[in-house]
């Protein structure tokens, strides 16, 4: 277990030491929901137009108004609903996410996730590459040339992780729904079905999870070993994970939780404050920002940290 | 009537004896009955055809799944004006509103002599009937029944003609008042609920029970049974010296949701006897489905079905919701026996109205909730006010089909719903905000009164509404009742400027005015943007905080207010007292000076915060 502190420990001083490539990771996040939150800005604008809507909008929420604007929505406006707000926005994109609804948001929404998904294999290059240096230091120029010099690798990798989750979300899933219904129709109660469905989850987000974790540390072994073969390094990477188990689950659960303390938080604050005039608006704002900013710093503390664990173990 | 369930066949049989009163004034020189569970007998009925049409199959069923009602005796039992005779070589299938050969759901018996105005006719029925597994709300699961339209019932003669319809796929029930006494026997470890008084349990000895209703004054008897009930039993005294009984059969995984369950029965027989007359009867029992059962969200006189999800939480409007409109349908189709194959409306319209009143008035607004991974959350900040009840259904609905329609007759199933349940709620709600609440509740407490344990038509509420209103408001009823158009005000543009001054030659004058007027210009143009017309108010609001009020007859499409006035137009709203609640655009309503620059912030960032979350989510897929 001191491993795991240890090396979390390190870890954090890592990333605290290169604020300046968290923050240009979510200046891209935010110049990349920018490109949309336009269109949607204009959508509610024109909507709201200068009806007292707008101001009822302004100081809570219109329910009337929102039956108006969905019964009218088309493509991007129909994801506008009161599950976006605080911790429907989070619980919404979980469940998306394990669910693998994602395939059915309208088309705009599919093509910019799969193009941010393309670019942050990009991006994961750079960040790796900063934090192989024995003392992390990130300048703009090393970046980019650590990113575009693992693209193509991160890439296949990228493509190879696919194979597994869509074997979970789709081969799975659908052998699970047909369990599930068999167990359903003939269940007493929505108990069971609730809890089974639930555990399924619970299932497929640790199977996720631990993708995400074996993939990691493929990339960790491209970027450190320079591995030429994906397979190799996932094949490599699966047994360093069964090779040290408390530590790299350990590890990584430690982070997810933080990730969760800090998600926690970003919704009590979310609840509390009520955005009724211009500086509560701009607080929330701010408090957002904050909350992306910060899982973006989780997200670079999980990679560091699992780079300074290999390292160690290595 | 004699009923015995055999649980291993799923087999029920019974025998009865039904005594029939010519109450109108022409003779019936035949007689014809419902077999509702016909339409389950196979695939080619006109249920099962019109349910496929819209997408609802019934493949899944084997051999036992089906069920049917087949009568095996009836013949006419000598009294004062009738002998002994056997009526079954006159038993006919009947098809009167699709000519379907395989639709066995009505069936006439042609009598030797007819049965004369203010004559009685006594008639003896055997019957088998087998159930079906669930659909339509009735049927077995397990060891859970629920029985509902099971027997051969009669249909409503009236007009000189019977008034005796298919079973549709959706299409509810019509049947006569009377009085049902039946003793229904199965194994005693079975709990039971029905229509009516329970009046006497007795214990066979043989491993049977013998349970025996008795309800007067209605028009339909179900029943249920199951092993797994738990039953609990209450008086509540709804009014002074007015008590019933109320009953719930609850679901052992919903235990904790007695209390519930009970005070939503209890509010539902407090302000419906409040609104439309004291329920008259000394039972309620409501019946907590079981799950898989299909049974949830249906009434029937004194006895109905609720409906609840164990995980439901403080401020959602389940179970109170349908518990109130389940039991709000004992008002209207269960003591105003509408038809509700021929005027859905009226009782679907008139209940979803009856449970929005009613709920909202014992609850307030609940809250806006969705289920994420099956576990149900609110929404503190959102609310869902009584206006939005029904009209996103009317929104998208509204011109398919007019709201008075036989009930298999509209477009689609949405339209069907959508006119019967939404625009008749709408229609209603909006009809109170026009008449006034006080003139609007003794009108409905009176339409209800009125025609208790009779059958109104459209006509009589028509009627009802113009008495109490003093004047004929079809103008009003008919544009949605007999109308498919919207009903849409809107302001069309606000404007203020300074008041011109005179400036050229008048009758040979130059004049050029340089101080300026400080009064403004100010118009407003309100528009009918929908083909309904209604009067309509329009207030307008300047600057300085002074406030105008107008009326608009809202016949033409337009209509313009001019003012002079020290100060700009700060805001105007047509309808400001939100009476027109069937207007499908609220958003048009107002118009104000300036936009509110805060609102598209606020949500977009809102919204954009939970885009930038779900891009980082992605990239679990990703590097």
């Amino acid at each position: 277990m001191m491993k795991v502190f240890w090396n979390f420990g390190r870890g954090f001083m890592a990333t605290g030491r290169v604020t300046k490539m968290v923050l240009f990771l979510f200046i891209v996040n935010l110049l990349f929901s920018l490109l949309l939150a336009i269109p949607m800005y204009n959508s509610l604008k024109d909507s709201f137009g200068r009806s007292e809507a707008g101001s009822r909008m302004a100081k809570g929420f219109d329910y009337i108004w929102w039956e108006e604007f969905r019964d009218e929505a088309r493509g991007l406006e129909t994801t506008f609903s009161p599950s976006v707000i605080g911790k429907g926005a989070i619980l919404t994109n979980l469940e998306s996410l394990i669910q693998m609804r994602f395939f059915s948001s309208p088309s705009i929404l599919i093509v910019f996730g799969l193009f941010y998904i393309i670019l942050h294999t990009f991006l994961a290059g750079g960040i790796l590459s900063t934090f192989s240096q024995d003392v992390p230091r990130f300048t703009m120029k090393e970046f980019i040339h650590g990113a575009g010099s693992h693209f193509l690798r991160f890439f296949g990798l990228m493509l190879f992780s696919w194979v597994f989750i869509i074997t979970i979300g789709g081969l799975l899933r659908d052998a699970f729904i047909s369990i599930l219904s068999g167990i359903s129709s003939n269940s007493f109660s929505e108990v069971t079905p609730f809890f089974i469905r639930l555990a399924f989850s619970a299932l497929t987000f640790i199977l996720l999870l631990f993708i995400q974790m074996v993939f990691d540390y493929a990339r960790i072994k491209v970027v450190l070993e320079e591995s030429r073969n994906i397979f190799k390094s996932t094949l490599e990477a699966l047994v360093f994970v069964f090779k040290y188990p408390f530590s790299t689950f350990g590890l990584f659960y430690l982070v997810f939780l933080f990730q969760v303390a800090v998600t926690v938080i970003y919704i009590l604050l979310k609840e509390i404050i009520p955005q009724s005039n211009f500086p509560w608006v701009l607080a929330v704002f701010i408090i957002q920002q904050l909350f992306i900013f910060a899982i973006i710093w989780v997200r670079c503390l999980l990679y560091s940290s699992q780079m300074q664990l290999y390292r160690y173990m290595r | 009537m004699n009923v015995t369930l055999n649980t291993e066949t799923q087999m029920i049989k019974a025998s009865e004896i039904l005594s029939w009163t010519n109450d109108t004034r022409f003779p019936a020189n035949e007689l014809r009955f419902h077999l509702y569970w016909n339409a389950f007998q196979n695939n080619m009925s006109t249920y099962l055809t019109e349910s496929a049409r819209r997408g609802r199959s019934v493949s899944g069923f084997r051999e036992e799944n089906w069920g049917h009602c087949r009568v095996e005796l009836i013949k006419i039992v000598k009294n004062l004006y009738f002998n002994d005779y056997d009526l079954m070589p006159f038993m006919e299938f009947q098809s009167p509103d699709d000519e379907n050969l395989y639709d066995q759901t009505v069936f006439s018996v042609t009598l030797p002599q007819a049965v004369e105005p203010g004559q009685t006719i006594l008639l003896s029925i055997e019957f088998e009937s087998k159930v079906p597994r669930p659909i339509s709300r009735t049927g077995v699961y397990k060891d859970y029944y629920f029985i509902a339209q099971w027997f051969p019932k009669i249909g409503v003669f009236e007009d000189g003609r019977w008034n005796c319809h298919q079973y549709h796929s959706s299409s509810e029930y019509y049947a006569d008042y009377g009085t049902y006494d039946v003793k229904i026997t199965l194994p005693s470890s079975f709990i039971v609920g029905g229509t009516g008084e329970h009046q006497e349990i007795i214990d066979n000895r043989d491993g049977t029970t013998t349970h025996h209703f008795h309800q007067h004054s209605v028009h339909d008897f179900a029943w249920t049974a199951s092993l797994r009930f738990l039953e609990y039993k209450e008086n509540f005294e709804f009014a002074p010296g007015k008590i019933t009984e109320i009953t719930l059969l609850l679901q052992p995984q919903h235990k904790k949701l007695k209390d519930r369950y009970l005070n939503a029965v209890k509010n539902a027989i407090k302000y419906c006897s409040l609104f439309y007359g004291d329920y008259p009867y000394t039972t309620a029992t409501c019946v907590d489905p079981a799950y898989n059962s299909g049974s949830g969200g249906m009434e029937y006189p004194t006895f109905f079905t609720g409906g609840a999800y164990f995980l439901t939480r403080k401020g959602m409007s389940s179970p109170e919701g349908v518990t109130i409109h389940e039991f709000g349908h004992g008002y209207f189709y269960g003591l105003v026996g509408s038809n509700e194959f021929e005027n859905a409306w009226m009782d679907e319209g008139f209940t979803s109205f009856l449970d929005s009143e009613v709920y909202y008035t014992a609850y307030g607004n609940p809250l806006y909730s969705r289920s994420y991974f099956g576990i149900p959350f609110t929404f503190k900040n959102v609310e869902i006010p009584i206006e939005s009840s029904g009209i996103s259904g009317h929104r998208q609905t509204y011109n398919m089909d007019e709201m008075q329609r036989f009930a298999w007759e509209f477009l689609e199933g949405g339209s069907y719903g959508a006119n019967s349940y939404s625009k008749a709620e709408l229609m209603l709600r909006t009809l109170k905000r026009f008449m006034g609440k006080d003139l609007f509740s003794r009108m409905i407490k009176d339409y209800s009164q009125r025609f208790w344990f009779k059958h109104p038509r459209p006509q009589d509420f028509y009627t009802v509404v113009s008495e109490h209103a003093g004047q004929d408001m079809s103008w009003f009823l008919d544009q949605f009742v007999y109308g498919s158009e919207k009903l849409d005000y809107a302001i069309g543009t606000i404007s203020s400027q300074r008041v011109r001054q005179p400036q050229g030659w008048f009758d040979g004058e130059y004049i050029n005015r340089q101080i300026k007027d400080s009064r403004y210009q100010s118009e407003v143009i309100v528009r009918r943007l929908g083909e309904v017309k209604l009067p309509v108010d329009v207030l307008v609001v300047f600057e300085d905080g002074e406030e105008i009020r107008e009326t608009w007859d809202g016949q033409y499409r337009w209509k313009k207010f001019t003012y002079q006035k020290p100060s700009r137009i700060s805001k105007a709203v047509v309808d400001p007292e939100f009476k027109l609640v069937l207007d499908i655009n609220q958003t048009n309503n107002s118009m104000m000076r300036k936009p509110n620059k805060l609102a598209p912030f606020k949500w977009v960032s809102n919204w954009m915060a939970w885009l930038q979350h779900a891009l980082e989510f992605l990239t679990i897929l990703g590097g």
